[in-house]
C-alpha cells in the first residue's frame, strides 16, 4: 500500500452517518482512494426471531427493521401473509393502508431533508423539517397509538378504524405543508451553497443503474422512470393519479429534486385518498384461528416502494403457525455496498456524509 | 462545478429564513407545560380488576415474555378462577397492544401515562393500574 | 417471457410473480440463459430457507425485469452439508453482498466470490445462526443472565386446578361439618336445624361447574 495513504473510519459514531455503520476510507490528502463498508454494529437477528414466533407475534417486530419508516415493512409483512393465506382485504382497508404509506413517506422525506441538510452544515432546515415531521407523527399517534412504531398495518387489514374527524385534520396538515414546502425551496433546494456542493457530486452512471439493481431515487435521479407504485401496483395505487418525478443529472442534487417532487406527489395522493375513501366498510378481515393462524407450505416475494426505493420480503410458510423464513431486502443493501464503495472513490472526505444521506442508506435494514 | 453566472436567487433566498424570527415559538416547555397525548395512545397498562378473569391469554400472546401472572392480594372478581392477575415487566414490553387485543373481558388496556423514571432497573415490574374505580 | 416458457417450465404463483425450478447442476446454465436471453435480467434478492426435515436448503434467486414489473423466482435445492454454489457475481455485481450474507448465516460457499469474510457477525465461530439447528434460546441462556425478581410467576392452569381442588376440599369439609352439626342437632332435638354458609358454598359450586366459554375463545 502507498505509504502516503491515511486510513480512517467514518463512523460508526458520526453525526453524518445515517445509523450505526462505518466506512473504512483510505485517503490521499482529502481524496478517497479506497472505500469499504463495514456493518455489524446493529445486528438484532429479526429473521431468526421471526422463526420462533407465531404470525401475529412476528408482526409486531417487523416495524423495527427500519427506524425512519416502519410502515413499508408492515405493509410488506401483511401483504406477504395475505398472499400466502389467500386473504383479500376490503376496499376501505386498502385506502387506509395507502394513506398510511403516503403519510409515512412524507414523514421519511422530512427526516431525510433534515439529514441531508445537516450533513452539509445547514442546521436550520433540519429544525424546520423535523418540526413538520412531528406534526405528521402527531397524526400517527392519533391513528395508531404510537408515534414512530405504529404496528398498525395488520395481516387482513388495519388494526383500528380512523378516529373521528381524522381526515379533516389530515387535510388541514396537508394545507399547511403545501404552504410550507415552497419555504424549503428557498432555504434548501435553491440554496446556492447546497447547489454548489451537490451538483456533480456522487454521480450514478445511468448505464449500470438498471442492471445493478439500484432502486428508488437512485434510478429516478438518473433519468429512469421506475416506481413500483406504477410498475407493479399494489393496494389501490392503480386507481390513483400521480406522477413520478424524474431528473437527469444522476448526482446528489438530482436525487434531492426527485425527493422534493415526491413530497408534492404524496400530498396529491393523500388528497385523492381523502376524497375517494369509502366511508363505510370493514377495516379488518379476521384471520382464521387468529392466535394459532397457520401459513401454508408456500413461498412468496412481495415488494413495496418505500421512501428510499424497493423494499422486498421473501416469506415462506411451512404449514405450522410459525413462519419458516422471512428474508428482508432493503434498498440500502445494494446501495450501501456495491454502489457506495464504487461511488466514494475520488470523492472528497467532506462529501461522504452527503452522499450516504442522498442514497438513503439505512444500516438497520442491511443487518436486520 | 463552477458557476458561469452568479446564482443571485440562490444567494438571496436562504435569507428568507430570518422571517421565522417573527413567528411564535412552538416549543413545549416540558415540566411547566405537558403535551396531552391523543386518546388511544399506547402508554402504560391499566387493568379493570373487577373484570379480569386471570386467563393468561395476555401472557400467552406476549412475544417478549413480559407478562407474569401473580396471585392477587384481595380478590375483586369472583369469576377470576386462577386468582392471578398480570404483572408487566416494562424492561421487556414493546407496547404492541396484542395483550389488549386478545383480552376476553376487555379489562386490559393501554393508558395515557408514559413517563416513568427509576434509579433501579429491577423496579420496572408493574401491576397495571386498576381502572375499575 | 416467451423465451423462458420455451425452455423452462414456468408456473405463475400470484399476479406478476413466476417460478422456475432447476437442479443444482443446471443452475449456472439456467441463470446465464435467463439473465441474457429473457427479460428477467436483474437480481433483486437471493433468499434461502432451511428445510431441515427434508435435509436441504431452498435457494431462491429473485430476478426482476428492467421495467421492474414482474418477478421471477429461480429455485433450486442445495444439500445442507456446507455445499458450494457458483457465484453469480460476474453476472450481477450486487450479488456479492447477498452471497456474503448467506455464507455467514447458512454456511453456504460461493465459488468465485472473494469477499466471503465477516459480514454482520464478528469473530463468530459457532454454527451459522440461521440454520434451523441453531437454538437461539439455548444460546441466550448460555451467554446472558436473566434479570431476577420474576420468580413469583404462577402457571395459570396449575393455579386454576389447585384452586378448584381447594374449593372442592373446602366444600367437602363444609359438608362434613354440616353433617356433624346435623347429627348433633338431631341428637339434641332442641334447637332448630341451622345451616350456615350454605348459600356461599352453593354459589361457589355453580360457578366452578359453569364452563367459562369466554376464556377459551380468542379475543380480537
Amino acid at each position: 500500500m502507498d505509504s502516503k495513504l491515511i486510513k480512517i473510519f467514518h463512523g460508526p459514531q458520526h453525526p453524518g452517518i445515517t445509523g450505526n455503520m462505518s466506512v473504512e476510507l483510505d485517503l490521499l490528502g482529502e481524496t478517497i482512494k479506497y472505500a469499504r463498508t463495514h456493518v455489524g454494529y446493529l445486528h438484532r437477528g429479526f429473521e431468526k426471531l421471526v422463526e420462533r414466533r407465531t404470525v401475529i407475534q412476528a408482526f409486531t417486530i417487523v416495524c423495527r427493521i427500519c427506524v425512519p419508516e416502519p410502515d413499508p415493512n408492515e405493509e410488506n409483512f401483511a401483504r406477504a401473509v395475505e398472499g400466502l393465506a389467500g386473504i383479500e382485504i376490503s376496499e376501505r382497508a386498502k385506502y387506509i393502508r395507502v394513506m398510511v404509506q403516503e403519510m409515512s413517506r412524507l414523514a421519511a422525506q422530512m427526516l431525510w431533508m433534515g439529514g441531508q441538510s445537516g450533513s452539509i452544515g445547514m442546521g436550520t432546515v433540519g429544525q424546520w423539517s423535523l418540526f413538520d415531521r412531528d406534526l405528521m407523527l402527531d397524526l400517527f399517534e392519533e391513528l395508531t397509538g404510537g408515534r414512530v412504531y405504529h404496528m398498525y398495518t395488520y395481516p387482513g387489514g388495519v388494526r383500528r378504524d380512523l378516529p373521528e374527524g381524522f381526515l379533516l385534520r389530515l387535510s388541514e396538515l396537508l394545507d399547511y405543508l403545501e404552504k410550507k414546502l415552497p419555504k424549503y425551496d428557498s432555504i434548501f433546494f435553491d440554496n446556492a451553497t447546497f447547489k454548489k456542493r451537490a451538483i456533480g457530486t456522487g454521480v450514478v452512471p445511468k448505464e449500470e443503474a438498471l442492471k445493478n439493481g439500484y432502486v428508488g431515487q437512485t434510478l429516478r435521479g438518473c433519468g429512469i422512470r421506475r416506481d413500483l407504485r406504477k410498475d407493479n401496483p399494489y393496494l389501490v395505487y392503480d386507481k390513483l393519479d400521480f406522477d413520478i418525478p424524474v431528473f437527469d443529472g444522476g448526482d446528489v442534487y438530482s436525487r434531492a429534486l426527485v425527493r422534493r417532487g415526491e413530497m408534492r406527489e404524496s400530498i396529491k395522493i393523500l388528497r385523492q385518498v381523502i376524497a375517494q375513501m369509502p366511508a363505510e366498510g370493514a377495516i379488518m378481515q379476521k384471520l382464521p384461528k387468529h392466535r394459532k393462524f397457520t401459513l401454508p407450505k408456500e413461498d412468496i416475494y412481495v415488494a413495496t416502494e418505500s421512501a428510499r426505493g424497493e423494499f422486498g420480503y421473501y416469506m415462506a410458510g411451512d404449514g405450522t403457525e410459525h413462519i419458516r423464513r422471512m428474508q428482508v431486502k432493503g434498498p440500502s443493501l445494494i446501495h450501501g455496498f456495491t454502489l457506495l464503495e464504487k461511488m466514494l472513490i475520488d470523492e472528497e472526505l467532506s462529501n461522504v456524509a452527503m452522499i450516504m444521506n442522498s442514497l438513503g442508506i439505512c444500516p438497520p435494514e442491511i443487518e436486520r | 462545478m463552477k458557476f458561469t453566472t452568479i446564482d443571485i436567487k440562490g444567494i438571496i433566498s436562504p435569507f428568507s429564513a430570518i422571517g421565522k424570527v417573527l413567528e411564535h415559538p412552538k416549543t413545549v416547555c416540558y415540566p411547566a407545560q405537558t403535551k396531552t397525548v391523543a386518546p388511544g395512545y399506547r402508554g402504560f397498562h391499566t387493568n379493570i380488576l373487577t373484570d379480569c378473569i386471570g386467563c393468561a391469554n395476555c401472557q400467552d400472546v406476549c412475544m417478549n415474555d413480559a407478562i407474569d401472572m401473580i396471585t392477587i392480594q384481595e380478590e375483586k372478581n369472583p369469576k377470576n378462577k386462577s386468582g392471578c392477575i398480570p404483572r408487566i415487566d416494562y424492561g421487556r414490553c414493546c407496547w404492541c397492544n396484542l395483550c389488549v387485543d386478545v383480552c376476553p373481558p376487555n379489562s386490559l388496556a393501554l393508558g395515557e401515562v408514559c413517563i416513568q423514571a427509576e434509579m433501579d432497573s429491577n423496579k420496572f415490574l408493574f401491576f397495571p393500574k386498576d381502572s375499575s374505580c | 417471457m416467451k423465451n423462458l416458457q420455451k425452455t423452462y417450465e414456468v408456473t405463475q404463483k400470484v399476479e406478476r410473480l413466476f417460478e422456475v425450478t432447476v437442479t443444482q447442476t443446471d443452475f449456472w446454465e439456467a441463470v446465464l440463459y435467463i439473465s441474457t436471453q429473457t427479460e428477467f435480467n436483474t437480481l433483486s434478492q437471493i433468499a434461502c430457507a432451511d428445510w431441515i426435515e427434508e435435509e436441504h436448503f431452498l435457494l431462491t434467486y429473485i430476478l426482476t425485469t428492467d421495467a421492474r414489473d414482474k418477478n421471477l423466482m429461480l429455485k433450486l435445492t442445495l444439500g445442507r452439508e456446507y455445499e458450494s454454489m457458483p457465484s453469480v457475481m460476474t453476472l450481477f455485481p450486487q450479488a456479492e453482498v447477498m452471497e456474503r450474507d448467506l455464507h455467514e448465516m447458512y454456511g453456504i460457499g460461493f465459488e468465485g466470490n472473494e469477499t466471503l469474510y465477516d459480514f454482520v457477525l464478528e469473530q463468530w465461530h459457532d454454527l451459522p445462526p440461521l440454520r434451523r439447528e441453531f437454538d437461539t434460546l439455548a444460546f441466550v441462556h448460555e451467554h446472558f443472565a436473566f434479570k431476577g425478581g420474576r420468580e413469583d410467576n404462577k402457571d395459570v392452569k396449575v393455579e386454576q386446578k389447585r384452586r378448584r381442588e381447594e374449593a372442592k376440599k373446602q366444600k367437602a369439609l363444609e359438608a362434613a361439618k354440616q353433617e356433624a352439626k346435623k347429627q348433633e342437632t338431631e341428637k339434641q332435638e332442641t334447637e332448630k336445624p341451622k345451616e350456615p354458609n350454605t348459600h356461599a358454598t352453593d354459589a361457589e359450586e355453580t360457578q366452578d361447574k359453569k364452563p367459562d366459554t369466554k376464556e377459551a375463545e380468542d379475543g380480537q
